[in-house]
């Protein structure tokens, strides 16, 4: 009898498939009870009242939300110029065995445990951060709401910010190198016989890889969204909606790893974390298409 | 003249800039591991080898360490099999929409938040079981697994050139028996390469099992209904203990932890041109 190679794969396929549709209606099915209680106030309000009755909890996820979108702008805020500059130097100014070099420490730093550079942000990063950024710029500027926030322990949107900066940074640098290496030679040349000086042969070539340099960071912006371990440590966990870079805050994945394991003693607020899971889950499924779609269009773009 | 001049000041200022800048992004890479060592090497060289077997009220780390093997092992039971045949089904039928479908969800999987799939597993399987369990964590660590296996499987097969294809097809074989038998031996190397940077990947993930293994640090418990401890979860609870010795060891089994991954990922990554993360 003669097998079908395609009768054999389908049901891997259509298991992972279902495992991810099933995820999402599991995410779906225990956020029932909360938008039936809060409505759309679950996602518009910060309230965090876990009593012991019932019917006097309340929550609003808005502080984690905003936690978690603050935090990974100032991530990509940092790997945007890293990046670049990375990318640039890698292909067109680095010798041959550097250029190996570069690659391999950028992917050893994708790669990493995330909890390493958690536990580095923790003891090292923090108190640095602390003495020589956040100290001095509240004790001379603290007339400005960003930075009007004291510093008490350090554990702040801008710790976790930057944390998640270096961490993503190799993420975006590898998409964004790779689409800068493979603009044609030609279009270099052109450049330069115009008498073009680097600096304007890189902003021209750079221009040519625009979709690149977008998807790499929408990239960036997914995975600094999700990241938990790391950010849980240094954020400090406090319900606050603050645009003051140095409070304390909360992102949904650490609200979810410090709430989640307690939750089911209170009636709601397992509910109510897989209610912000689902913000998260859109979003991450949101970003990480753009940043797909992006990079496909692209690509499709080069090969022609 | 002048303009010519200015023109060459900003072409010296972007170069030193583009230099500065890239060093500036592996400064902390470096700093990261110089801490590590210096951190961790003192405790694991004062504990000597109770460091490694001991646990966690002998001042060791050894059910972390068994723990992560373990899921390690379980998830690539699970994960390995599933990920290398969806890997050659988005690889034969890639302009079917199903195996459309299935590339765009392994990339959507490969960024996906991985704590979204502890809870996930944890729903599914810690709640009903009533237990949390080495095999709640292995299957968690499966699904972040699994996407990375695929892809390079579905990127070794693509390397193969098609002539290759044509003579097993001109042979006689069946398409199960031309994908079997001659091209997945010809892409075994780029699956391998897939499968190591799996494992090296699943790890070090923290986030995944924070609801599903449960942690078990003071006895070794072998079974895959009982809770186990891992190495990057430890890490996680010594940091948040207000004890400053839990904190060494945090360091000493982060220097474990680094040293496992570069154990398995620096060989690969010096065997081959380009990873994907």
């Amino acid at each position: 009898m003669k097998v079908d190679l395609k009768h054999i794969l389908l049901p891997f396929v259509g298991f992972v498939l279902g495992l991810f549709v099933l995820m999402l209606l599991v995410y779906f099915y225990n956020s029932m009870p909360i938008f039936h209680r809060e409505g759309l106030d679950i996602y518009l309000k910060n309230v965090w009242k876990a009593p012991e009755e019932p019917s006097r909890e309340h929550y609003g996820v808005l502080a984690a939300i905003w936690g978690s979108i603050y935090t990974s702008v100032i991530a990509i805020l940092i790997t945007l110029p890293l990046s670049l500059a990375y990318s640039v130097f890698v292909v067109d100014y680095a010798p041959k065995r550097i250029k190996t070099w570069l690659i391999i420490l950028s992917d050893v730093m994708a790669g990493l445990p995330t909890i390493i550079y958690g536990i580095w942000g923790v003891f090292v990063l923090v108190p640095l951060l602390k003495k020589i950024v956040m100290q001095p710029l509240h004790d001379h500027l603290s007339f400005l709401p960003l930075f009007s926030y004291p510093p008490i322990t350090g554990f702040s949107y801008l710790s976790a910010g930057i944390l998640l900066g270096i961490m993503v940074t190799p993420f975006a640098s590898a998409i964004i190198r790779e689409a800068y290496q493979m603009i044609p030679f030609t279009y270099r040349e052109a450049i330069y016989s115009l008498g073009a000086t680097r600096l304007e042969a890189t902003k021209i070539l750079l221009g040519y890889v625009k979709p690149a340099i977008y998807s790499g960071i929408i990239l960036a912006f997914g995975r600094a969204i999700g990241e938990t371990a790391a950010v849980s440590l240094v954020i400090g966990n406090t319900f606050n909606l603050s645009l003051a870079l140095f409070a304390p805050g909360y992102t949904i994945s650490s609200l979810i790893a410090n709430q989640f394991g307690n939750a089911f003693i209170y009636e709601y607020m397992t509910s109510a974390l897989f209610a912000a899971g689902l913000v998260l889950f859109a979003i991450g499924l949101v970003v990480n298409l753009a940043g797909i779609y992006l990079l496909r269009r692209w690509e499709a773009n080069v090969r022609l | 003249m002048s303009g010519y001049n200015v023109r060459k000041l900003k072409e010296k200022l972007f170069l030193f800039l583009i230099g500065a800048l890239t060093v500036l992004m592996f400064f902390p890479l470096f700093h990261i591991i110089y801490s590590v060592f210096k951190n961790g090497i003192h405790v694991i060289l004062n504990r000597g080898a109770t460091f490694i077997t001991g646990t966690l009220s002998d001042g060791g780390i050894g059910p972390a360490i068994i723990g992560t093997f373990i899921l390690v092992f379980l998830a690539s039971l699970i994960g390995l099999p599933v990920a290398f045949l969806v890997g050659i089904y988005a690889y034969e039928y890639p302009e079917s929409t199903l195996g459309k479908a299935t590339k765009s969800l392994l990339q959507i999987m490969l960024e996906f938040p991985t704590i979204l799939v502890g809870v996930f597993v944890m729903q599914i399987l810690v709640v009903p079981m009533g237990t949390y369990s080495a095999l709640a964590g292995a299957l968690a660590l499966a699904i972040i697994m699994m996407p990375y296996v695929a892809v390079y499987t579905h990127e070794a097969m693509r390397q193969i050139p098609f002539a290759y294809r044509e003579a097993a097809f001109s042979l006689g074989l069946t398409r199960v028996k031309a994908v079997f038998r001659v091209l997945v031996p010809m892409a075994k190397r780029g699956i391998l390469t897939g499968v190591l940077i799996g494992i090296a990947k699943v790890a070090g993930e923290t986030a995944p099992l924070l609801f599903t293994v449960g942690g078990s640090y003071q006895t070794y418990q072998i079974g895959i209904t009982k809770p186990v401890g891992a190495i990057p979860l430890l890490i996680y609870t010594l940091i948040q203990s207000p004890a400053k010795e839990y904190h060494e060891m945090a360091w000493g089994a982060s220097l474990i932890l680094l040293l496992i991954f570069l154990g398995i990922f620096i060989p690969v990554r010096l065997s081959l041109r380009e990873v994907k993360l």
